[in-house]
């Protein structure tokens, strides 16, 4: 059943896919294939392999309860905060908590997260900031 | 003889105490980079020029130290590839389909020494073909002009069916999302943006460096949350065994063609520019599971599967070496950025290089000796160092992996919407995971789409729309029948043959054994 | 697909120790901070830093320079930044070159216009030139002109840059300059860098190429390809000075690839004058002169007021010629 689904999301893919080929601008320069033919092709090769999964799809994987993909999601969204935030808190305050956060999910206790947070960050600026020298975000603290 | 010469005269200006310490520093710094994801040798080289800036290091210093962090990071990339199956590189990318499955068996030791093994042969002899060969090689690559390239990265994606043996459409679903996902940005042929919605950010493309470390790194966090709390099969227990640190000589025996071949294929494909060291792990590991696979091992573990493409990658990364000195021309990111530091020093690669500078060039060269013999004494030791990685518990590990995967990312780019299209990547690649969907064709697509339809496109241009410009030449036509003959035939014809089979023994002992 | 093709320039322009006189500004800098609108190792990240380091070697700055990365968008994802939230940065500068002009004339920054930011200077340029390989028949631009004329087809010119970025705007320029009404039929072949598209003048898959002087050096000194014309205005010094100028042959055309700076448009008129004084000076030191002879690298002085009207005629031209071929509606 998954890899219908699957199949079938890429054979939606597919169609959206080669509809926006099919939508390129082309200005009045144009080498003789032109920007849309290699897209659709692409396009239809994802269209058939999807089709593919649709009419032999593999045995079914073992799907984790709902309990552990809610988890994964809230992974995700504090994720995506954490790449928001970076620019805001600085690299050290946004790590520290991002870090804590996932070390806590993955079964770190309530005193070892938050210090593996803190730990995991700065050590990360040490070897990135000073000693590569990349610039990263830095917050209110000039961190 | 007189290149025998030379070459003395470079380890003469290279075996300074100041030059020795630096390519030391270089290798050290290059192998920890090269083992971090986010981080590879375009990356690394190019954020370690200002290092050479401030440290005011004349030409060849400067380019020994860069170098070694380039030959440093080609080595590095295998240690998170089998450690984690995260790879540390793209060139990696192969690494992790025999190395990673070793480690789960308790065996990295053996899967990292013997990478260590494979990566000094193969840098050794593709440095020896830089000294030697470089000028002949350098009219190979005017023998390539955009119709062979395409035909080239045909053949690479031809190579994909005898990779993903377990279901072909999913590898083909894989590659075309790879490929699908190159088109994105503005178009180079008619400078129009495709698929880009109007966003300023996806004008540039999606960059491959966020795909790989949103696909493998990102993804993994998602598997162990999901698998938290339970003894995971994959091998990472408390009780992790770390196995021998050194590979028996019946290994190191058994996998002497394979990197023999490895090398051979893995140079030239560095000497093209345009394909470089991805190409060259990848051709190396698919072409080898096509010579020698017979039973089928590659995939699960084979020390086969990890000498070819480490061997592949270090190779091609001394080939690239030759059209960036002779041409002018960076086969690779890490060439461009060597290539730029060079006019920084006021050093102009030509067709002249060897004559106007034979001493950076010797110096060089020396430097790619020495930094390579470098790498192999650090490397071999410190595998017991590499795998107590293993020992750190997950739920400290991973969340390191992960914000190293983002600071990476945003230390290059400074760009928050890359980091949450590597989160996108990693969702996706853990939904693809689960459904066995291969992740490297999509990989694969990321990194040569763009190169395959430009170079269409270009032969097109150049012919006006005459498609037997496609097979205008002989070496096109070798392309195409070792394409042909090599993968597609195979693969057609491969499922024939194992049906009858399967039939055939079905009706022999009454059951059907798939 | 400009990020190898711009960095040789940048390189080039990176390295050197400048005597700046001591400027005597209201302004103080702060935390002194340069934007590279692309990935490390780049053009303008080369600029960034090398101008960055000398201006920390003479003390005209305190502390480093930060050199921070912000790549996206051929440029545009980092002008977007500067204008709407870094608008009154006083410590800010940006590197820039003709590709930032290039995409500003053809609104590839969506929403953005040169006159929302406040241009510095310029610290060099890279004139263009039009080579062919050395066994080509043709010897002369209005040669090459003519045989495009007579038949477009035969002549497939390659280039470093995509389609109607600065390779390909120099050769339309030159083809119109020559008489060419309708620049669309010269067929123009995109590759990755200057370097890639010389490879294939060599290998004999291309008759022309179109790209910047310093690109073309190494081919130049070994003789392997014959350039036609130098876009300068006039003939560039050293190795190039046996080559003639456009002009010359009547086909009056500049193409200049610049490298330079901006600043926020809300910086203070005190801190804009300082970073002008400050760039002009790494400008003028002679060991600058120096590298930009060995590196086929020519003048290009221009600061402050003058720089900000030689951008906006830049983009102006651009944008006339990408209307005439269509890239612009």
């Amino acid at each position: 059943m998954s890899d219908r689904v699957l199949g079938g999301c890429g054979l939606l893919l597919a169609f959206f896919y080669i509809w926006q080929a099919t939508q390129i601008r082309v200005s009045f320069i144009s080498d003789p294939l032109g920007p849309k033919s290699f897209p659709i092709i692409i396009g239809a090769m994802l269209g058939l392999a999807s089709l593919y999964m649709i009419l032999r799809p593999d045995p079914e994987p073992v799907w984790p309860r709902f309990a552990r993909l809610f988890e994964i999601a809230v992974a995700v969204a504090v994720l995506a905060a954490y790449a928001m935030l970076l620019p805001e808190l600085g690299f050290v305050i946004s790590t520290a908590l991002a870090a804590a956060f996932l070390s806590w999910r993955l079964g770190a206790g309530p005193i070892a997260a938050p210090v593996a947070g803190i730990g995991i960050s700065l050590g990360i600026y040490a070897v990135f900031h000073l000693i590569l020298g990349l610039s990263l975000a830095r917050g209110p603290l000039g961190l | 003889m007189e290149t025998l010469s030379n070459l003395a005269d470079g380890f003469v200006i290279a075996l300074t105490l100041q030059n020795l310490f630096l390519a030391l520093l270089g290798c050290f710094l290059g192998t920890v980079i090269g083992a971090l994801p986010g981080l590879g040798p375009s990356n690394g080289v190019a954020i370690l020029i200002p290092l050479a800036f401030t440290l005011g290091l004349p030409a060849t210093p400067a380019l020994i130290l860069l170098t070694s962090v380039y030959y440093g990071a080609m080595y590095g990339g295998r240690i998170s590839s089998i450690l984690l199956n995260i790879p540390g590189d793209e060139p990696a990318m192969m690494t992790t389909l025999d190395g990673y499955p070793m480690a789960q068996q308790g065996r990295a030791g053996e899967a990292l020494a013997l990478s260590g093994v494979a990566s000094f042969v193969g840098a050794f002899f593709a440095t020896w073909g830089l000294v030697f060969l470089a000028p002949q090689l350098v009219k190979v690559a005017l023998l390539f002009g955009p119709a062979e390239y395409f035909a080239l990265f045909s053949l690479a994606f031809a190579t994909l069916g005898g990779i993903a043996s377990r279901n072909q459409a999913k590898a083909a679903m894989a590659a075309a999302l790879g490929l699908g996902i190159a088109m994105i940005g503005v178009d180079g042929q008619t400078g129009v943006p495709r698929f880009a919605f109007g966003n300023v950010h996806f004008y540039d493309g999606i960059d491959f460096l966020v795909a790989i470390v949103g696909l493998f790194a990102v993804s993994e966090v998602f598997v162990f949350l999901e698998h938290r709390g339970e003894a995971r099969g994959a091998g990472q227990e408390d009780k992790m065994k770390l196995g021998r640190v050194t590979p028996s000589l019946a290994t190191l025996a058994g996998t002497g063609w394979t990197m023999a071949r490895s090398t051979v294929l893995g140079f030239l494909s560095g000497v093209l520019p345009g394909a470089g060291a991805s190409l060259g792990s990848f051709i190396s590991y698919s072409v080898e599971k096509r010579l020698v696979d017979r039973e089928g091992t590659f995939g699960t573990g084979d020390p086969r599967g990890v000498a070819a493409p480490e061997a592949g990658n270090n190779a091609a990364a001394g080939g690239a070496l030759v059209p960036m000195l002779a041409l002018g021309v960076p086969g690779s990111g890490t060439t461009a950025v060597l290539l730029a530091m060079l006019l920084a020093l006021n050093i102009t690669p030509g067709p002249l290089l060897f004559q106007s500078n034979p001493d950076v060039v010797w110096g060089l060269v020396a430097a790619l000796f020495i930094g390579n013999l470098m790498l192999l004494l650090l490397n071999i030791p410190m595998v017991s160092l590499f795998v107590r990685v293993l020992l750190v518990p997950p739920k400290y590990l991973m969340p390191i992996v992960a914000m190293i995967s983002f600071v990476g990312i945003y230390g290059i780019s400074g760009s928050t919407f890359d980091l949450l299209v590597m989160i996108v990547f990693g969702v996706i690649g853990w939904v693809l995971r689960k459904l066995e969907v291969p992740l490297v064709p999509i990989i694969l697509g990321v990194l040569l789409g763009n190169e395959m339809e430009s170079n269409l496109r270009r032969a097109l241009t150049i012919s006006d729309g005459d498609w037997s410009i496609l097979v205008g030449s002989p070496l096109a036509i070798i392309l195409w029948a070792l394409a042909i003959t090599g993968f597609v035939l195979p693969m057609l014809f491969g499922r024939f043959f194992r049906m009858r089979m399967r039939h055939e023994r079905a009706g022999e002992e009454g059951a059907d054994p798939d | 697909m400009n990020r190898l093709h711009s960095w040789r320039v940048a390189a080039v322009s990176a390295v050197a120790a400048v005597a700046l006189s001591g400027a005597a500004n209201a302004f103080e800098p702060e935390a002194t901070e340069c934007i590279a609108p692309a990935n490390p190792g780049g053009g303008w990240d080369f600029t960034c830093r090398q101008v960055g380091k000398t201006l920390q070697d003479l003390g005209l700055i305190p502390g480093t320079m930060q050199v921070t990365n912000l790549a996206g968008g051929g440029g545009g994802v980092a002008y977007a930044e500067v204008v709407n939230k870094r608008g009154d940065d006083n410590d800010l500068i940006v590197a820039a070159s003709s590709a930032t002009a290039t995409r500003l004339a053809q609104g590839a920054y969506p929403g953005n216009t040169m006159d929302q930011v406040r241009w510095l200077g310029a610290v060099g340029a890279d004139y263009g030139v039009i080579a062919v390989s050395k066994d080509s028949p043709i010897n002369t631009l209005s040669e090459l002109m003519e045989q495009i004329k007579a038949d477009p087809r035969s002549i497939s010119v390659a280039g470093g840059s995509a389609v109607g970025g600065w390779d390909h705007l120099k050769v339309l320029l030159a083809a119109q300059a020559a008489g060419i009404d309708d620049v669309r039929n010269v067929k123009y072949v995109a590759f990755n860098g200057g370097g890639e598209a010389v490879t294939q003048l060599l290998a004999g898959s291309v008759q022309a190429f179109t790209g910047d002087a310093s690109e073309a050096k190494g081919f130049v000194d070994s003789g392997d390809i014959k350039v036609v014309a130098v876009l300068a205005p006039e003939r560039l010094e050293g190795d190039f000075s046996a080559f003639p100028t456009a002009r010359e042959q009547g086909i009056d055309v500049i193409g200049a690839n610049w490298r330079g700076f901006y600043a926020p448009g809300g910086m203070s008129d005190e801190a804009y004058d300082y970073w002008v004084e400050a760039i002009g000076n790494v400008y003028a030191s002679d060991e600058w002169k120096d590298i930009m002879a060995r590196n086929g690298l020519a003048p290009l002085d221009l600061q402050g007021a003058e720089f900000e009207a030689f951008v906006r005629e830049s983009v102006d031209r651009i944008t006339g010629l990408s209307r005439d071929i269509g890239l612009l509606q």
